[in-house]
């Protein structure tokens, strides 16, 4: 008689090995399912809207700026303190993982925005690597304290230092994977069981001032599952974190900083301890000159920005652009430096951006504020882009 | 899943050669599946086309919650069950062995394979009841677990248990039977 496991050692041998003509036909005749699916969906030719948006400089240039950002703000910031020992596991798994992978869903109230979704991943010692839908990748190596972003639809890369940049990841935005594995061991509040696609979660609440997470875990694998950021200052947005996956391979080349082939480059130095309230000032200006009506950007949250540049293109609401290829470096550079200025600024700032529809020029009306680290004043721009020093009690409301 | 999930959105936005990658990376595992389930070389090539068709077709609304390998194995085994079920299914290579020459009657694996002791045991697979056969090929060739097939087929797990070990036994006894004659 022949031991099982003999017969399932043969049983494995049983391998279909198709041709290479039998391949080409299979994968032929998918194609041609789907070049006859495409012709009948109907938004066939709003992909070729959409495409020549993408194409559009100051899309680029808002890309350009945001995907170096874009892992830097509203995705994980925990607080807080509670009990419970399966919500323990999930944080000591989040705290020891040596890879780590997840999705991120950003969506906003606003019907003509689209959902942002990026694709997360993180590897020890200090590799993060996002992905945008649209194919955007984000790279950073924080043992080279080196980062690269590579666009490839416009085939240009950046690639940039990351020096300077604090490594406290209570302090610097940037540490988002380290944000996420400083979440507490206590949470806030148990909330329960709930169904959520099919599954039965149980969810913990961890509360700040400026942000309530709710952490959903799978009871009976004990595994993370969800994560849901929501702001109280911006309701209806809110950020969605899943697909979570713990220590699988991550091939080094995920995380390489060189760039592909054939790949332009555009130059930009992170160096974000050379960023100064002028940058800022120097970004609204350049905004400004971009839309027909010489107003400001309307948002600073880089999720938001490219989205909503998009929206603004397809409006027509910005001019023609006379700006030489060869200048659109230099405006990315400004661009990402202006954002850089605000999402560096600490909480206790207590920043606030009022620049949508201003129009430049505009003198009496304030669009930014800030409080400097230690100043007992407020440093006010505004719509002319002057800036004043303003007593706390005379700010606007 | 990571590399899995940047080809889904690289073809999400349009870009096929992103599709094709998808295809190349598990067409051939597909395809042994099938051909394991149905034990036809035009019908597994049939039906892993059809998964990869609606698998396009349905990019849009696609959300990856696990691996997209074992979501598309899972399109395999649903269509074989269907194209069994709906008697789609063309004779496979022990029905026909009557009927043709010995030299065109090789089940798919069998064209794959030269081993006589592999083509015995090709034979001897088509020859357990299907849901028998399903369970050993599931668990052999789609990787998956015991609880994953229970979930598949809708039974517990012991049920899936028993299929597997009852199948496993009359394979073992199908080849020492042969290898008796």
């Amino acid at each position: 008689m022949r031991p099982a496991e003999k017969v399932e050692k043969l049983i494995k041998k049983l391998q279909y090995k198709a041709s290479a003509e039998t391949h080409d036909k299979v994968l032929n005749n998918v194609i041609q399912a789907m070049d006859r699916y495409e012709k009948q969906k109907p938004g066939a030719r709003a992909s070729n809207i959409r495409s020549s948006i993408m194409k559009h400089p100051i899309i680029k240039l808002a890309a350009a700026a945001a995907i170096i950002i874009v892992i830097i703000v509203g995705v994980s910031h925990f607080g807080g303190n509670g009990a419970n020992l399966v919500y323990a596991g999930v944080v000591e798994q989040l705290a020891s993982a040596r890879t780590m992978t997840y999705s991120i869903l950003t969506q906003t109230p606003v019907e003509s925005m689209p959902t942002l979704r990026l694709e997360m991943a993180f590897k020890e010692p200090g590799c993060v690597r996002t992905i945008t839908a649209d194919g955007y990748i984000n790279i950073i190596d924080w043992s080279q304290n080196r980062g690269i972003s590579i666009w490839p639809p416009e085939r240009q890369y950046i690639d940039f230092e990351a020096s300077n940049l604090q490594h406290d990841p209570e302090k610097n935005s940037f540490m988002v994977v380290e944000k996420l594995r400083t979440l507490p061991y206590r949470a806030d509040e148990v909330l329960g069981e709930k169904e959520i696609d099919g599954r039965v979660l149980q969810g913990f609440r961890v509360t700040k001032a400026d942000m309530i997470n709710t952490v959903w875990i799978d009871p009976v694998t004990e595994q993370l599952v969800r994560v849901e950021i929501k702001y109280p200052n911006a309701p209806g947005m809110n950020t969605i974190m899943t697909d979570f996956q713990f220590n699988v391979e991550l091939d080094d080349s995920l995380f390489s900083l060189t760039p592909p082939a054939d790949f332009t480059r555009m130059e930009v130095q992170a160096d974000a301890s050379t960023i100064t309230e002028q940058d800022l000032i120097e970004y609204l200006r350049m905004w400004s000159t971009w839309t027909k009506d010489a107003t400001f950007p309307p948002t600073f949250n880089p999720l938001e920005l490219p989205k909503i540049t998009a929206e603004m293109i397809k409006q027509g609401e910005f001019g023609e652009d006379r700006t030489q290829e060869q200048e659109h470096s230099a405006e990315a550079m400004r661009m990402y430096r202006g954002i850089m200025f605000v999402t560096q600024l600490p909480a206790e700032s207590n920043w606030r951006y009022a620049g949508e529809n201003v129009q430049f020029g505009d003198a009496a009306t304030p669009i930014f504020w800030y409080r400097p680290i230690g100043s007992g004043t407020y440093r006010v721009i505004y719509g002319d882009l002057h800036v004043e020093e303003v007593a706390p009690e005379n700010l606007p409301d | 899943m990571f590399e899995d999930s940047i080809l889904l959105w690289k073809f999400k936005c349009g870009n096929r050669d992103a599709f094709c990658l998808i295809y190349e990376k598990y067409a051939g595992h597909l395809l042994t599946l099938a051909a394991n389930l149905l034990d036809n070389k035009d019908d597994a090539e049939d039906v892993v086309q059809d998964v990869f068709i609606s698998f396009v077709e349905s990019i849009d609304k696609f959300r990856l919650t696990g691996s997209l390998k074992s979501y598309l194995a899972t399109c395999v085994v649903n269509r074989s069950r269907d194209y069994i079920r709906k008697g789609k299914r063309r004779r496979t290579a022990a029905e026909n062995q009557s009927q043709l020459p010995t030299s065109i009657t090789r089940s798919p694996v069998q064209l794959a394979v030269f081993s006589e002791e592999l083509n015995k045991l090709s034979d001897a697979l088509t020859e357990l009841p299907y849901q028998q056969r399903e369970a050993i090929v599931l668990r052999l060739h789609g990787e998956m677990k015991f609880r994953q097939i229970a979930r598949l087929n809708n039974v517990s797990v012991k049920t899936v248990q028993s299929r597997y070990r009852y199948g496993l036994e009359k394979l073992r006894s199908l080849l020492n039977g042969e290898v008796k004659k």
